[in-house]
């Protein structure tokens, strides 16, 4: 029966073609759509329950005075705290974008021990005035316009000019890897007293806190608020998860619309995919009636159908799943400055390919169930 | 004597068409032998190719007892008829009806995968079937690639290939020069006298009758008599 079914797929390679082109656009479509609200949604879904962050209550825009770091500190449960300044700048050119954060090394190493780094490279980050690290992404990205460790990385200080007028000059010291969605591999940390001394800066964009294991999260929150609820500046206290996702909130509703198109996608496959499966079916009446006259079973009819579409829709979807594994690398890419944490991961592999199952078998199951009901007198006469 | 091949009581056969209903087989009584080698004749509408689908287990009478090779097909359900046709007849079409995706080795071996043969087995199986019907050059060609005689043949050797007491035949010359029909006929011929293959065989034509044992005369869904042909 495998030779039939194959020998039915090929013996109308157009149409088998485009099934299997369709199917093959649509789970690469959906792999890389999903993928994307994956990546939109990794900072929140990696969020740590063990860190909170500090912010003005205006906007995550307005800057806090650093001197709160230290009363912050003081609160009860709060065990490491790191404060952090968007520098906003770019590399080269505008369209080199990427996060730059002005943070001090041992504090943000203390916030964030899933951060890998060489011990090396951590020594020369710590060590040197004007030093920065950077993301494996990044550096992978920039390696062949020049980026080497020891290097100096040259930076437009676009909300932060240089005093000079020219550009901020920092020391690669090497890469880290995020071990966690939290922090993504496309960023640079560069050195705070470097940047504040440079830019005279007295405020910080945010304070991250790491809390001391079993700390009631919700008092320290309340706590902080309470802090400065006279001001000079109001705080709001949030957990990362909830810190994260006000940047999805951001763009507004595009992961929902991603996701529509994802699924608009492969639905109007599916449509086309049981219309083309229809069209099979009718195509071999004739065929069935055949095989019921020789003896085959209600069953066997079921199955040949059933099994053409499932292979089409599964090979479909398995070349749509390996496209999107071969593109990834370009894919982040071209897109990692705005879904840094852009891949194929292995739950969307799946659900490629459990997509491109279910296809095969909705797509196939009214065709399968009209050849097994056909009657083989009639089905010979092809009505 | 021998056994009755085929023994029909009081069959009826009715259709629906248009909200009338079509009585096609009337109470029909009749009795085949086994090895016999009948044609079975009348005019169009008399119920033949009813006959037939009936005798082949491809369709169920509305009444009546119908035993073929020892099977009563009326108590049999969809599954048992499909079971039953694998095992006890071989079918052969006006239309050839060989699925065009397939060659002619594939065609004949089709059937063979409903039985307990091994894939070498298959393949002695289908390749004797082919050489007996003088296409064993031929078995790879898809059906397009043979003539109208030689698929027919093709379909003679599939409906051989699992050694079925019972071929029926539907007009099985209907489409076919004379020359293709002669080497059709001849062949069933040798098959019922050579292979003891019983042999129903409807047609139109008085020409490809003359190669059967006995003539049936249905007309108007009952039997009007058994023409023995003398030898």
């Amino acid at each position: 029966m495998t030779k039939l079914v194959w020998r039915q797929i090929l013996g109308h390679p157009v149409r088998s073609l485009l099934t299997v082109g369709a199917v093959f656009v649509g789970v690469f479509l959906l792999c890389m759509l999903r993928s994307v609200v994956v990546a939109l949604n990794a900072g929140v879904d990696a969020a740590s329950a063990a860190r909170l962050m500090v912010q003005s209550s205006v906007s995550l825009f307005v800057s806090l005075p650093i001197s709160y770091k230290e009363r912050i500190a003081g609160v009860e449960g709060v065990e490491a705290i790191s404060k952090w300044q968007w520098f906003g700048g770019f590399y080269q050119d505008q369209s080199n974008f990427f996060a730059q954060f002005a943070v001090d090394p041992v504090e943000l190493f203390d916030a964030y021990p899933e951060l890998e780094i060489a011990p090396e490279v951590k020594q020369r980050f710590l060590e040197r005035r004007n030093a920065c690290i950077v993301g494996e992404q990044l550096f992978e990205q920039f390696r062949d316009e020049g980026w080497e460790v020891g290097k100096s990385i040259p930076m437009i200080g676009a909300l932060f000019p240089h005093p000079s007028g020219g550009a901020w000059e920092f020391e690669l010291a090497g890469t880290y890897r995020s071990a966690t969605g939290a922090l993504d591999n496309r960023t640079m940390f560069f050195q705070w007293d470097f940047f504040e001394k440079t830019a005279e800066q007295t405020e910080c964009g945010v304070f991250v806190l790491k809390v001391a294991p079993g700390a009631d999260v919700s008092r320290i929150m309340a706590e902080i608020d309470t802090l400065y609820e006279n001001g000079p500046q109001k705080v709001r206290t949030t957990t990362e998860k909830e810190f994260q996702r006000q940047f999805v909130t951001m763009i507004g509703a595009v992961p929902l619309f991603v996701s529509w198109i994802g699924g608009g996608a492969v639905l109007a496959i599916l449509m086309a995919c049981v219309n083309t499966m229809l069209l099979a079916a009718r195509q071999q009446v004739h065929d069935v009636g055949i095989l019921k006259a020789l003896g085959f079973t209600d069953g066997t009819a079921f199955q040949l159908m059933l099994a053409q579409s499932l292979t089409l829709c599964v090979l479909g979807g398995a070349l749509g799943v390996g496209f999107a594994l071969v593109t990834e690398p370009v894919l982040v890419t071209l897109l990692g400055t705005f879904f840094p944490g852009y891949a194929i991961t292995p739950e969307t592999v799946g659900l490629g390919l459990g997509a491109a199952l279910l296809l095969g078998l909705v797509a196939g199951i009214a065709p399968a169930m009209s050849s097994a009901r056909l009657n083989p007198v009639q089905a010979l006469r092809g009505t | 004597m021998n056994e009755a091949m085929i023994r029909v009581r009081g069959l009826t056969k009715r259709y629906q068409r248009g909200g009338e209903t079509l009585t096609v087989l009337d109470g029909l009584e009749l009795e085949m032998q086994e090895g016999g080698f009948y044609a079975l004749m009348g005019p169009s509408g008399s119920g033949k190719t009813t006959l037939l689908n009936l005798i082949g287990g491809l369709d169920q009478a509305d009444d009546g007892e119908l035993f073929v090779a020892g099977e009563n097909l009326a108590e049999l359900d969809n599954a048992g008829l499909a079971h039953w046709r694998a095992a006890s007849v071989g079918f052969v079409f006006q239309g050839f009806n060989l699925i065009p995706v397939l060659s002619a080795f594939e065609n004949v071996e089709l059937p063979l995968k409903l039985t307990p043969l091994s894939r070498a087995e298959r393949r002695q199986h289908a390749e004797f079937a082919l050489e007996l019907v003088g296409l064993k050059e031929r078995m790879h060609h898809r059906p397009k690639q043979l003539s109208g005689g030689q698929e027919q043949r093709v379909a003679i050797a599939r409906a051989i290939a699992t050694d079925p007491k019972l071929i029926l035949a539907d007009e099985p010359t209907g489409d076919l020069d004379r020359k293709s029909a002669d080497q059709v006929l001849e062949l069933l011929g040798r098959l019922n006298a050579e292979f003891k293959k019983t042999i129903l065989m409807v047609t139109h034509d008085p020409h490809a009758a003359e190669a059967a044992k006995s003539v049936v005369h249905l007309d108007k869904g009952q039997l009007k008599g058994i023409e023995e042909k003398r030898r």
